[in-house]
């Protein structure tokens, strides 16, 4: 692999962001980070367009996807993704706060790849952020770049 | 839908508004005072007492008018008996007389052609007779009379034989003074007499029936008019109480509707209210928990000891929190969760639970005595829970113990539900604080003791409340505690 895909990291709050940042810095793949900072932010990246429109071409290896966010929130994105031929072989991984039984049943009816509730405690997170970020981001292989999906 | 707060109130808040009357009882003189026994009673009584009372006025009219058209009957029977009666006295007039005019003509002429009217009224008489006896049988008076009649009418007709046979011994000259007068002059004098009594006695007795017949027609028509009228009133106030009643059921119904849907308006607001407290209440924790371990990772050598354990009672605490949160939340679902109806082998669901808790058992030497349990109707998952806190407690109570003994088992008290305890012979507690086991957050002991938020045996009454279900304890310090529960075997659930 030449180009090193980047991991879609999407939280409004900048703090969490930080934290999270600061978890994957410790597994050296917080440089292949993009983080955005409401839903309306990840769909231009995946859609190349706004801030975004001068970027590299490609999906990235996972997107990482808070629930609550501004503008346009975590579902109605993954629902985006999952609805769309080229952006639905990405892997969607909810990390949320939230608990709650209704939103897991609704990220995974959309199509979510895993949920991941985000710990109080700050090791138990560093050791989450560190997982998924080195199952997603290194071990697990993505799908081919613009293949054609069977439908 | 399940309010979060389990405790339902005792009473159905009043919904009714319509004036109560006080709760004394006794007729108070005012006019409303009258009414009051009867707005206390049911619908159902109330539609009993009126079709009662409809009935009630139904069969009075209906005897009335039964015993008036009685004596009509009855009336016009005699009536019929009295023109049969003065018909008969006529003919009885006329046919005496024929015969007494026939009996003189034979005595002067001897023609004994001139008899058959004679022997014709000698021959009918008896029928006659017993005619006008069956005619005048139901009145004293007109029976005396036709007595009397009687011998009157054989002593003519004697008279007249006797003159018949003298006339044919001796001749015209032997009877030429009685062919003149007649043979009874006294007796048709008599007859005549009586029967003119009998006549105008009975006509007397038609008019008064007359007068009595149209009485007692007026009076009937009276009667059926008020019974309509009556019933007329006693329906409609029937149906007035009726349609009362079921407006005022109406409007209940309406209230209900409209407070269930505040209700389910206020369980969305509250689990928005949750379902906040899950996402935005923990962040910041989590937070204060990331940026101490940072600091103390940045500032590393630098810190003392003081400034590290700080940083560490920065962290605890907002653990702590954060388990304090995920506790709160939990309890809340419980109360709203819906709640699945199998029917669950508590044998097999304690055996699960005592694999489940298999790591915390390591190390400790455990005497279990699991008596047989019977089978429940209720939700799998939240009687699991029960079990799960229990017995951790249980677990968590007894670990100074050098041997820990528990015992789980059921006691059957009645036909519809059955009791389950969970006995250790743990550090046990004050039964003076019994009240504050089942309390949210509510611990009888302090954290470095035995540690803990207080949330178990909450869930354990909430899930057991939803049930329909009881819990109790019972415990000495250090003596150990026994934690009792009720189940319904196999009624309907809450």
């Amino acid at each position: 692999m030449t180009t090193v895909k980047p991991i879609l990291l999407a939280e409004d709050n900048p703090r969490d962001a930080e934290l999270a940042l600061a978890a994957m810095e410790e597994q050296h793949i917080a440089d292949k980070v993009v983080v955005c900072h409401d839903g309306a932010e990840v769909l231009d990246y995946l859609y190349c367009r706004g801030i975004f429109a001068s970027r590299q071409q490609g999906n990235p290896v996972v997107v990482f996807l808070d629930l609550k966010m501004p503008k346009i929130d975590g579902l109605e994105v993954l629902k985006t993704i999952k609805n769309d031929v080229n952006l639905k072989p990405i892997p969607v991984v909810m990390l949320t706060s939230s608990r709650e039984e209704r939103d897991l049943a609704q990220s995974y009816a959309l199509g979510a790849n895993a949920y991941v509730v985000k710990p109080v405690e700050f090791q138990q997170f560093i050791a989450a952020v560190k997982e998924l970020g080195v199952f997603w981001g290194v071990i697990n292989e993505p799908p081919p770049e613009g293949s054609d999906p069977i439908e | 839908m399940e309010s979060v707060t389990q405790e339902r109130p005792a009473t159905p808040a009043p919904v009714r508004s319509e004036p109560v009357p006080d709760s004394n009882p006794a007729p108070t003189p005012n006019t409303g005072g009258r009414m009051e026994w009867f707005t206390h009673w049911s619908i159902e009584r109330r539609v009993l007492a009126g079709f009662g009372l409809v009935f009630a006025g139904i069969v009075v009219i209906s005897a009335i008018s039964y015993r008036n058209t009685a004596v009509l009957i009855e009336n016009s029977r005699l009536d019929t008996k009295s023109h049969e009666l003065v018909q008969l006295l006529g003919s009885v007039g006329e046919a005496l007389g024929a015969a007494e005019s026939g009996h003189r003509r034979y005595l002067v002429t001897g023609d004994e052609s001139y008899l058959t009217s004679y022997r014709t009224v000698v021959e009918q008489m008896p029928e006659y007779l017993r005619y006008l006896r069956s005619l005048t049988n139901e009145r004293a008076e007109q029976q005396a009379r036709v007595a009397t009649l009687e011998q009157l009418i054989a002593s003519q007709l004697a008279a007249e034989a006797g003159a018949i046979a003298q006339r044919e011994k001796h001749g015209y000259e032997g009877v030429r003074h009685l062919a003149l007068a007649g043979a009874a002059k006294n007796e048709i004098e008599g007859i005549h007499r009586l029967m003119t009594e009998l006549d105008t006695a009975e006509q007397r007795a038609l008019y008064d029936r007359v007068a009595q017949s149209a009485g007692s027609t007026k009076n009937t028509i009276a009667l059926l008019g008020l019974g309509a009228f009556l019933q007329l009133v006693l329906l409609a106030s029937v149906y007035f109480l009726i349609h009362h009643d079921v407006a005022e059921r109406r409007r209940v119904a309406t209230e209900l509707q409209s407070r269930g849907e505040l209700l389910q308006a206020a369980n969305k607001e509250l689990e928005a209210f949750s379902y906040s407290v899950s996402h935005d209440l923990r962040a910041p924790l989590r937070h204060i928990d990331g940026y101490a371990a940072l600091l103390s990772k940045a500032a590393g050598e630098a810190l003392n000891d003081k400034a590290r354990r700080y940083l560490q009672t920065i962290s605890d605490s907002a653990k702590q929190m954060g388990q304090l949160i995920d506790d709160l939340l939990v309890f809340s679902r419980m109360g709203r969760q819906d709640m699945l109806r199998t029917t669950i082998n508590l044998d097999q669901l304690v055996k699960t639970v005592l694999h489940d808790l298999r790591l915390d058992l390591q190390g400790r030497t455990i005497s279990w005595t699991i008596h047989p349990l019977p089978n429940v109707s209720g939700d799998p998952a939240m009687l699991r829970q029960v079990f799960v806190n229990l017995i951790s407690n249980a677990l968590k109570f007894t670990a100074t113990r050098p041997e820990t003994k528990i015992e789980i088992g059921a006691v059957r008290r009645n036909s519809g539900e059955a009791e389950v305890f969970v006995r250790d012979n743990g550090v046990g507690f004050d039964m003076q604080y019994v009240n504050k086991l089942f309390g949210v957050f509510q611990r009888l002991h302090r954290n470095d003791e035995f540690e803990g938020t207080g949330i178990g045996l909450a869930n354990v009454r909430r899930i057991i409340h939803r049930h329909g279900g009881r819990t109790w304890a019972e415990g000495a310090v250090d003596q150990g505690a026994t934690f009792y529960f009720s189940l319904p075997l196999a009624r309907s659930l809450k």
